[in-house]
């Protein structure tokens, strides 16, 4: 079997692409670069493909993955090229390689590093590091509804200690700031990046703007997946 | 340029928002200092119905195709968003620069169905674009429309500049060239109305005035302007082979309605279904050859990837080169798992061994239109279909292993009575008995058969544009009878919202009196009326009443055969003698010809092409 990863980009106007939309789409590039993608059998084939996490809408990322099975084994620069030759720009291959790995994108990314940009009329950057400070340590709780599995709105209780594993904000000039930060991904799932946004925004903290972009997802080592 | 930053801070808080962004695969972004002209191809729907449109794709690269023109692309913003643009002061921008509507020279708007009127309005207001041409200065967008629609300009008139009636692949370049020596000479809006009357295809309803008589048929038609035309006659492309199509199409992010390529196989349709305005003014039948198609396949899967080919047309088994075609489309692409779909296929038309490939690829569900439940009525219609016709393929069908048909019928028909309606029953049920009635060992999967039931709107330029629509209770007693008789749990029924044909029958018979109803309903809050859970029908009605209009003389009114029409004065090619003929051959239920038999003399060979139709053997 080959098999490759991919390490991929999602920024500009391809964040309001919905993981689903992303992955027909990635599906369609590899048509249009003529790579020899296999297929599953059935009445319906798919492409052989497998993902990582889906990205929050409205988050950028440079740290995106993916797997194709190919029918044989290809120049993996002649395969980059090829598939960047046919992305937009928002969308480019940053990386790739032949992979043996068995484990799914998904189980070995344990945590997610974020750069989120902020733009704000006044803001005291110290004053946002003491509240980060007590969400890593004490933690900060709040509510997520949910739906269960009866249709039924839930709420459930998050804390944001069990899932911030560092997080920290830096001026970049009089009225802006980059907040650099890595959630933990479990099997329970992990933080949002609205919903942390949303507890800066309700402590107080006036944001005019912001941008997010997912600088990478590590494996349990703290690794690039790739 | 919109402000990004503040359409970025609400773009989340909408449903899709890739809807309102562009910057898709394929979409033409151009330097805006080297274009002269800028036009805003608007279609009055959401983005995933404006971008399965394969017109939109043509108009779009044809115009971009041109150096000082760039096309852009706008939709109508669903509800949500709406209202995010209107508390934010976020006017309607084209998808690709962003910037809004009126900073452009052409809002062009596709006219596919009557219930998307009152968005053309909303978009507009979006646009902060006055809604009548009479309140738009000379520095304002020339708003103007063409498609299927425009064959009943009217009651649009006090909203849109000008129309194209017709095929417009050739005359939209001819009216840009127009636009830009008029702009050279210093611009003056009337000035370009008029050169612009002179060509083949475009209306200026203000260079015309509608006198009526007191019962409210129309006396007469005036023109005011001695540039204006007495008579509008459609532009058609003469060689569909050598007109212009797009070597690739913008391939959207999100699941649009239809989300594949399209090959137009031909236009026009020989079979002369009487119900059908699409088969009277899209005539004649021309046909591209093989080796185009097969060319336009390649370029536009290797510019998009998509996984499924439509090969559409108005019939398209009735392809001279069907078979041919559609195997050389199979070999190239059966490894990358190309599959093919054919809408559009007649009965007696299916080839089943190329549609027995074609489901090596990818299974699907079997569409049939058989229109009407009994014989009388389908010869009302000049379906030319007859019982063994519908039933033999079926049964072909199932033996290959079918077992999900989907069948589609009108009711209110002209002449149609109880025992019509439920002959749809006796079909349905007939179909149910060809798949049981097999050897035990033959019967596979389970039978679902769909039937739904549309209700008639008469059309204009058809031989029942003089005919009285059912009434609203009409509808729902011929619906709730089928829904009464059809006890099978293996056959499901459904019908159309009768209010809303009731409303579409209105507007595509009306005249230039429904302007103003139109604006004033769209006041109230009516848009998106083509979509069920939108569609206010009171709010009409309100609106009918309150400006002493009577909605039942568009709808609910037999014409006499020598009433002018509010349309009359537009040519689509086939005679007014042709669709009398028609129609009285209708209301005899005597059948007319596929015109690749016999040519019927609707006028067309005459007077558009002058000489026998192409693809068209005249015995």
């Amino acid at each position: 079997m080959c098999k490759i990863i991919s390490k991929y980009s999602k920024t500009g106007n391809l964040k309001y692409i919905s993981h689903l939309d992303v992955l027909r789409f990635i599906q369609r590039a590899v048509k249009r670069a003529n790579i020899r993608a296999k297929y599953s059998e059935g009445f319906n084939p798919h492409m052989k493909t497998a993902f990582g996490f889906p990205l929050s809408l409205g988050n950028e990322s440079i740290g995106e993955y993916f797997e194709l099975e190919v029918h044989e084994k290809i120049d993996i620069c002649d395969f980059i090229k090829n598939m960047n030759s046919v992305l937009p720009k928002e969308m480019q291959i940053l990386k790739a390689e032949y992979t043996e790995e068995t484990e799914s994108i998904m189980s070995r990314c344990a945590f997610v590093e974020y750069l989120i940009n902020i733009e704000f009329d006044v803001l005291d950057i110290d004053e946002l590091n003491e509240f980060f400070e007590e969400m890593l340590s004490t933690g900060v709780i709040y509510k997520r509804k949910k739906k269960n599995k009866k249709n039924k709105m839930v709420e459930k209780e998050i804390n944001t200690r069990d899932y911030i594993k560092y997080l920290k904000a830096k001026n970049t000039s009089d009225n802006k700031a980059c907040i650099e930060v890595v959630f933990l991904t479990t099997e329970t799932g992990s933080m949002k990046t609205d919903e942390f946004m949303k507890l800066i925004e309700d402590k107080g903290f006036n944001i005019t703007y912001f941008t997010m972009m997912k600088m990478e997802s590590l494996d349990k080592n703290m690794k690039p997946i790739l | 340029m919109i402000d990004m930053k503040k359409l970025d801070r609400q773009l989340l808080k909408v449903e899709k928002p890739a809807r309102y962004v562009g910057s898709e695969l394929n979409s033409v972004v151009k330097n805006k200092e080297d274009v002269d002209i800028r036009f805003a191809f608007a279609f009055p729907d959401v983005y995933e119905v404006g971008m399965s449109h394969t017109g939109m794709q043509i108009i779009y690269g044809l115009l971009n195709s041109i150096d000082n023109v760039w096309c852009e692309r706008v939709f109508t913003p669903w509800t949500d968003m709406e209202k995010i643009m209107r508390d934010n002061n976020i006017p309607l921008y084209g998808l690709e620069s962003k910037d809004e509507l009126m900073d452009f020279d052409f809002v062009g708007f596709t006219l596919q169905y009557e219930m998307s009127y009152s968005n053309i309005l909303n978009m507009l207001d979006l646009a902060n674009i006055p809604i009548r041409t009479k309140d738009r200065g000379n520095d304002m967008p020339l708003v103007i429309a063409g498609g299927p629609c425009a064959y009943n300009p009217e009651p649009l008139y006090d909203i849109i500049d000008l129309f194209t009636i017709g095929e417009s692949e050739e005359m939209l370049p001819e009216l840009m060239k127009i636009y830009k020596e008029e702009k050279a000479k210093g611009w003056n809006k009337k000035s370009f109305l008029e050169q612009a009357a002179k060509l083949d295809g475009i209306y200026v309803p203000e260079f015309y005035d509608v006198i009526y008589n007191e019962d409210g048929t129309i006396k007469e038609r005036k023109v005011l302007n001695e540039n204006a035309k007495e008579t509008i006659t459609k532009t058609i492309i003469k060689d569909l082979d050598k007109s212009y199509y797009p070597d690739k199409s913008i391939l959207p992010y999100i699941d649009v309605v239809h989300d594949r390529v399209v090959l137009e196989l031909f236009r026009g349709c020989t079979r002369g279904c009487r119900f059908c305005q699409a088969g009277m003014v899209y005539r004649p039948v021309r046909e591209k050859t093989v080796n185009t198609l097969y060319n336009q396949a390649e370029s536009l899967i290797s510019s998009t990837g998509h996984d499924e080919i439509s090969l559409t047309s108005l019939s398209s088994g009735d392809y001279s080169c069907l078979p041919d075609l559609a195997v050389k489309l199979l070999d190239k692409y059966e490894e990358q798992k190309v599959s093919l779909s054919l809408p559009s296929l007649r009965l007696d038309s299916m080839t089943f061994d190329i549609i027995e490939r074609i489901q090596e690829v990818r299974k699907s569900g079997l569409t049939f239109a058989p229109e009407a439940g009994t014989q009388r009525m389908r010869d009302v219609i000049n379906k030319n279909l007859t019982e063994e016709q519908i039933l033999g393929p079926v049964e072909t069908a199932f033996n290959l292993g079918w077992s999900t048909v989907k069948l589609y019928f009108m009711i209110g028909l002209p002449g149609e009575t109880m025992e019509d309606v439920l002959g749809i029953k006796e079909l349905a049920y007939k179909i149910k008995d060809k798949f049981f009635q097999r050897p035990k060992e033959n019967i596979k999967g389970n039978l679902k058969v769909n039937v739904s039931a549309s209700c008639f709107v008469p059309k204009p330029f058809t031989p029942f544009q003089w005919v009285k629509q059912d009434s609203i209770e009409e509808f729902f007693d011929k619906a709730k009878s089928l829904q009464r008789e059809i006890k099978d749990n293996k056959i499901s029924f459904s019908y159309h919202e009768p209010k809303l044909s009731y409303l579409e029958s209105v507007f595509a018979r009306g005249d230039r009196r429904l302007s103003n109803v139109l604006i004033k309903a769209w006041e109230k809050g009516c848009r998106f009326d083509g979509w069920y859970d939108m569609f206010d029908f009171n709010k009409w009605m309100e609106t009918f009443e309150e400006l002493n209009v009577d909605p039942n003389f568009y709808a609910s009114r037999e014409r006499e055969i020598d009433e002018v029409l509010p349309w009359d004065f537009i040519d689509c090619g086939v005679t007014k003698e042709f669709l009398v003929r028609e129609y009285k051959k209708a209301m005899e239920a005597t059948t007319t010809p596929d015109c690749r038999q016999v040519c019927s003399n609707c006028g067309v060979n005459t007077k558009l092409i002058g000489g026998a139709c192409p693809h068209v053997q005249n015995n």
